[in-house]
């Protein structure tokens, strides 16, 4: 009784099936049977010539005739069952083939309906307009870095300073040192400050631009 | 005298232990533990036969045709001893009880202990070969009669296969959930599971 628990449950399908399959079995039983009676008929045959009845070998012989012929047709009854079992399995193997399908399609669904059509627009707009975005960043920030103009505007700073420093002339206390003055900051004025004025203005643009 | 005996190659190709050409070895030995050892030799040499010539079954009766050619004659006969030696009914008798107690043997119809079908497989190793069988045949899953186990198109190591050792080990191999029995109207059948 508990035995009968383990493994999938006896359809009706099932019983048909092992029913036609006894029945296949059946016949090849019967072929064998024939068979036996075949050679049995032939050894009769034999010894009734050997003793020379021809009559008698020549009943045996008739005798065989007919059961060749039962052979003959349980053969044909024999294919169309092992046939027809056969196209059972293959069908079970149809339908079964068929659930995977459909178990394939319902995951398939739910996937699909997990990545929607309009998910799918809004990431790719969102995702077309941060490259928007960045593209317009690049181009500010390379609009702003015009390092020509940029030099420009350093050199007529430098320019002003000097100019600055030179006018003070009046106080003529110590004169050593506005020399040293003057002279220092030409020196950093040129190269290292560009890049530094460059960085500087770089920062505050990218505040903006993410404000905005 | 011991020296004497040498293993005997019979007809069939198998090769007879030397105690086969011992006249004792075939009568009763009345010392208890002369008779263990004697029983055991004997069990042994019985299933080695069958699985070597694959005889299912041997009867208490086969004793009778033993020296005029019957199937287990090369083992329950000795030509070659002066006088001749058959082993007695009773000491089979005995012998094949032993096998029956040790499940080398089932008695075939049930509850006698005349008539057995051998097992010189045992039962789980049956149970592992049948469900090898069907796992390397593809017939998992499929319907099987009993027939077509032990009578396939193509021969296996189950031609032949009595019915209600083919039943024990399936019955085996359902009590691990391997294995499903349907009965059907003038047949059983099974199904295997990989």
């Amino acid at each position: 009784m508990g035995n009968a628990q383990s493994g999938p449950k006896i359809t009706a399908q099932d019983r048909a099936v092992l029913d036609l399959k006894l029945q296949r079995d059946k016949v090849r039983q019967y072929q064998k049977r024939i068979q036996v009676v075949l050679d049995a008929e032939k050894r009769v045959a034999l010894e009734a010539l050997a003793q020379g009845r021809k009559d008698r070998a020549l009943i045996a012989l008739r005798r065989r005739k007919y059961q060749e012929q039962l052979l003959g047709k349980t053969d044909q009854q024999l294919e169309t069952l092992e046939q027809l079992v056969s196209s059972v399995e293959f069908s079970l193997v149809q339908k079964d083939v068929m659930f995977g399908l459909q178990q394939g399609n319902t995951v398939l669904k739910e996937i699909h309906k997990e990545m929607s059509l309009e998910q799918v627009e809004k990431l790719m707009e969102d995702t077309a307009e941060a490259v928007a975005y960045q593209r317009e960043i690049d181009e500010m920030l390379m609009s702003t870095m015009t390092v020509d103009e940029e030099e420009a505007v350093q050199r007529e700073l430098a320019q002003l300073q000097a100019e600055q420093l030179r006018m003070p002339e009046v106080p003529s206390t110590v004169p050593v040192v506005p020399v040293t003055v003057g002279k220092l900051p030409e020196v950093p004025t040129t190269e290292p400050q560009e890049p530094e004025t460059a960085r500087e203005e770089e920062e505050p643009e990218g505040r903006v631009a993410l404000e905005a | 005298m011991g020296l004497e005996l040498a293993p005997v190659k019979v007809q069939s190709g198998f090769l007879l232990p030397s105690i086969h050409s011992w006249p004792a070895f075939f009568t009763y030995q009345p010392n208890p533990r002369t008779f263990s050892t004697q029983r055991e030799h004997w069990t042994t040499l019985i299933l080695t036969y069958a699985r070597f010539a694959r005889i299912w079954e041997l009867k208490v009766g086969d004793v009778d045709d033993a020296a005029s050619g019957g199937v287990w004659g090369e083992v329950l006969h000795n030509p070659r001893l002066k006088p001749p030696r058959t082993i007695g009914r009773k000491m089979l008798q005995i012998l094949l009880e032993q096998l029956i107690e040790e499940e080398r043997a089932l008695p075939d119809p049930p509850k006698q202990s005349s008539s057995v079908i051998l097992c010189w497989r045992t039962i789980p190793e049956w149970a592992g070969i049948l469900h090898d069988w069907a796992v390397t045949t593809g017939q998992t899953n499929t319907i099987l009669t009993l027939f077509e186990i032990s009578n396939p198109q193509v021969p296996s190591d189950l031609s032949g296969m009595p019915e209600p050792l083919l039943r024990r080990a399936i019955a085996l191999l359902q009590k691990t959930g391997k294995a499903q029995v349907i009965e059907g109207a003038d047949g059983g059948g099974v199904r295997f599971f990989p």
